[in-house]
């Protein structure tokens, strides 16, 4: 009897990426059983996490784990333990899971029981940060409610094209993101009662780059055909940059097998779906945690997944040399994540240069058919730009795109039959702009 | 229109609040649209340049926005975008945003993407309000006034901005006035003609502004037909109101408006800005720090290794103190429009410190729909009810 093959060819690299972040809940388990410092954090794009690894203090991502609890199945008690605090419900999964989630830790006194991964300890602090949305500062600052961790924001400046290309905005930003990066460093010195070891800093900041220039290489293999790494992969991946799970170093030599792997797949030209791939897709943004199933059912249509989520790919390289203070080096590449697109948007006339420009480089790279937008109902940020990107990327590229509303939490917002059932019907659509895009020249 | 005095104007100004920008933009003025409190009015009063403040219409139903902001974000802000891509603002120069939240800051690029405006400008307003964020909005503002200079054809001096400040302030101080007629029991101002004249302010030039604040000040100090006295006297607080509506519906029931904390109110006017050397330095201090919406973040545990809840809790929301104080507020009303994260995290905090100073509190939730407002009405009788029980 033969074995059936599963419908996404997954990559074999990507367990142990995906196992670092396994060990990330672990190890905050285990300082917090030490007496050491943990701090909870929301993803900071590198600018902070790689100063509290050199602080020794453990990091644990509450973003990340409403994804887990949505996976475990174990969200909607967080979900509904929030409402009963008196949370909106319309506001952020991840938001509404974490506060319920510590609401039930402090009636516990310590982990709930039925928390997933082990759960996550009660915090030293707590690291918010002001990039891309507001409830990553607002959330960790309603978190006073239940314990007294204090709570540092990091300022990332978003500035629009035009004025973000002003002559001197740019160095501008850069001063002000190290003041706050310096000021950062003195209130965990002060919290923590030890300095900073530059030293120590200045070697993480090398190997958070490092890792994040092989992440890159690996995504920019992504656009051969076949596709050779389906978007899951991708989301199993992407935490251990992310979230800084491990040491950057150790991560840069894993997403450098991974890249080895895929480059042996691109010149034997192997597939990340089990059946041909009939179309190639963007997914934007996150997915439905809970229901990951579903791209199972895609794939079995010829549908391969092969680029996603602009805010969760690492910047593309830049040059360092000759940045010799750590705190600046985080500084201009944390920046250059959200601004490096900004040059080329504002050649193409578009006045949003991260989140939506982005995808109108993707698309055409990476010779997409369609693009599914996933607009979430509890989270603004996710969604603001998705019609916007649906109309450029028409009006621009002739790719339509499928909007499928859901949430990233919550399953009750997310109906996978009334999905496929439009999956289906946009497949003539994507046909049809197949030929459109041949008769405008297109190459794809 | 121009006849009309006072609270009349006002009420006139609110309902048609576009001709008057209309007028001073036929006579050769520029005439520039902001969104939300952030923009610092000053830099285009200083340049003779009129602000008029972005609002939305409640009684518009939101069809063009659909096309290009998903239905799933502040409703106020859909509304705003909606009647600009309605040509509704078409009698502006241009616009100017900040990032007031996390909608107004992505919303400017959809407006400035598909309204195209002949002028616009986006203020990166931080998130925090310590010296390095200070000096961040500082430098902000001036790139700000760059633009604005080059728009104006003349240059912003000094003394001509801090004479735009005097200008300001002097509205701020003539708002407080009129706030505090609304302090007597009962009130000698409606909470609705009071928004009337918020909304009118923001529709006209400063001084114009002043002229009509100081007519409605003579005006109310004398009135004989203030309004009836009600069983509770009422604070508002929350996200965005720049129609009548809800207001309308509360005083409607027994009930009087006496105090709001939103930014078509005191939220907006309340404190100064300083008249500092380098003017920009007490804007940018003002804009960032003084005004209280719940979008800034203040640090209240510099040096310590713990957090206070009380005392976070004391810093953030202590001004409610005083307002209950002075104004002898016997229940808050917290409201926020669907999807605003800002004050959706703010809901279970405020309570808490408003349950802290024993006063009664309720929240509603609304979509900036005058059709919304029925079921809204039943939740407010019910919470006087409460009230009235004592």
């Amino acid at each position: 009897m033969t074995e059936k093959k599963r419908p996404i060819n997954r990559l074999k690299s990507m367990y142990p990426l995906r196992g670092l972040i396994d060990g990330m809940y672990r190890q905050g388990l285990s300082a917090a059983a030490e007496g050491k410092p943990v701090a909870w954090c929301m993803v900071n794009w590198w600018q902070g996490d790689p100063i509290l690894k050199a602080m020794d203090v453990a990091t644990i991502y509450p973003e990340d784990y409403g994804a887990v609890c949505a996976a475990f199945g174990a969200a909607q008690g967080y979900l509904e333990r929030s409402a009963a605090d008196g949370f909106p419900s319309h506001m952020c999964g991840y938001a509404r899971n974490c506060l319920g989630y510590t609401g039930r830790m402090m009636d516990a006194g310590g982990i709930p029981e039925e928390a997933p991964m082990g759960g996550m300890p009660r915090p030293t602090l707590l690291l918010g940060s002001g990039s891309l949305c507001d409830a990553r500062y607002k959330w960790f600052q309603s978190l006073g409610r239940y314990f007294d961790a204090p709570l540092w924001v990091l300022e990332l400046p978003h500035p629009g094209v035009k004025e973000g290309l002003t002559p001197g905005a740019h160095e501008t930003n850069i001063s002000f993101i190290v003041a706050q990066l310096g000021e950062f460093v003195t209130f965990l010195e002060n919290l923590l009662g030890k300095k900073m070891n530059r030293d120590r800093l200045d070697e993480i900041t090398t190997d958070t780059v490092e890792m994040n220039n092989w992440w890159h290489k690996v995504n920019e293999l992504r656009r051969a055909r076949p596709g050779p790494m389906h978007s899951r992969d991708f989301w199993s991946s992407m935490p251990a940059s992310l979230y800084m799970a491990a040491d950057p170093g150790q991560t840069a030599g894993l997403y450098r097998r991974m890249y080895d792997e895929i480059k042996e797949r691109v010149d034997n030209k192997v597939s990340a779906i089990n059946t041909t791939e009939k179309y190639r897709l963007a997914f934007l943004e996150l997915p439905p945690w809970h229901s990951l199933g579903f791209f199972d059912k895609l794939a079995e249509r010829g549908w391969n997944f092969v680029i996603e989520s602009w805010a969760y790919h690492p910047p593309r390289p830049i040059d360092l040399n000759g940045v010799t203070d750590p705190l600046e080096r985080l500084a201009r590449y944390s920046y250059h994540w959200l601004t490096g697109y900004y040059r080329q948007a504002y050649d193409a006339g578009e006045w949003w240069g991260y989140f939506a420009y982005p995808y109108l480089e993707y698309v055409r790279d990476y010779q997409c058919d369609g693009v599914v937008l996933h607009p979430l109902l509890s989270c603004r940020t996710a969604t603001n730009h998705l019609t916007l990107v649906a109309d450029r990327l028409m009006k621009k590229l002739k790719v339509p795109s499928l909007v499928i509303e859901g949430d990233i939490v919550d399953l009750k917002l997310f109906d996978p039959a009334g999905a496929l059932t439009k999956a289906e019907t946009f497949e003539e659509t994507m046909d049809h702009y197949k030929k459109v895009r041949k008769e405008a020249g297109f190459s794809w | 229109m121009a006849e009309e005095k006072g609270l009349a104007r006002a009420r006139a100004v609110y309902r048609n609040r576009r001709h008057r920008a209309e007028e001073l933009k036929a006579a050769g003025k520029k005439v520039i649209g902001y969104l939300c409190a952030y923009p610092p009015l000053e830099m285009m009063t200083a340049l003779d340049i009129v602000p008029f403040r972005l609002l939305g219409d409640i009684n518009e139903p939101i069809s063009k926005a659909d096309s290009c902001l998903p239905s799933v974000v502040c409703p106020f802000i859909r509304s705003t975008l909606d009647l600009g891509l309605k040509q509704r603002y078409e009698f502006l120069d241009g616009v100017v945003m900040a990032h007031s939240c996390d909608v107004a800051e992505k919303t400017a690029h959809i407006w400035n993407i598909y309204l195209k405006p002949d002028y616009f400008h986006f203020i990166d307003t931080p998130h925090t309000a310590g010296p390095s964020a200070v000096a961040q909005h500082r430098g902000l503002l001036a790139a700000f006034g760059k633009t604005l200079e080059e728009l104006a054809g003349k240059k912003i001096t000094t003394r001509s901005l801090k004479e735009a400040i005097k200008l300001h302030n002097r509205q701020r101080a003539l708002v407080r006035q009129l706030y505090s007629f609304r302090k007597p029991d009962p009130p000698l101002i409606s909470g609705v003609e009071t928004l009337q004249v918020m909304v009118a302010l923001m529709s006209l030039p400063v001084t114009e502004g002043n002229e009509l604040l100081e007519e409605v000040i003579n005006e109310v100090s004398r009135r004989q037909d203030s309004p009836p006295q009600k069983k509770a006297r009422l604070l508002v607080w929350g996200s965005i109101l720049d129609n009548t509506s809800l207001i309308e519906m509360m005083e409607g029931l027994d009930a009087s408006l006496v105090m709001d904390d939103t930014c078509v109110g005191s939220r907006f006017f309340w404190p100064d800005v300083e008249l500092t050397e380098d003017p920009l330095d007490g804007l940018a201090r003002r804009y960032l720090v003084d005004v209280k919406c719940p979008r800034t973040f203040r640090q209240t545990n510099d040096g310590g290794k713990t957090k206070d809840y009380r005392a976070d809790l004391e810093a953030r929301f202590g001004y409610l103190k005083e307002y209950a104080r002075d104004w002898n507020v016997q229940g808050v009303v917290l409201q926020s429009l669907r999807y605003c994260d800002i004050h959706g995290y703010e809901v279970p905090q405020v309570k808490d410190y408003l349950k802290g100073l024993g006063l009664p509190s309720i929240y509603i939730e609304h979509d900036y729909q005058q059709t919304a407002m029925a079921p809204l009405k039943t939740r407010i009788q019910a919470f006087l009810e409460i009230l009235d029980r004592g």
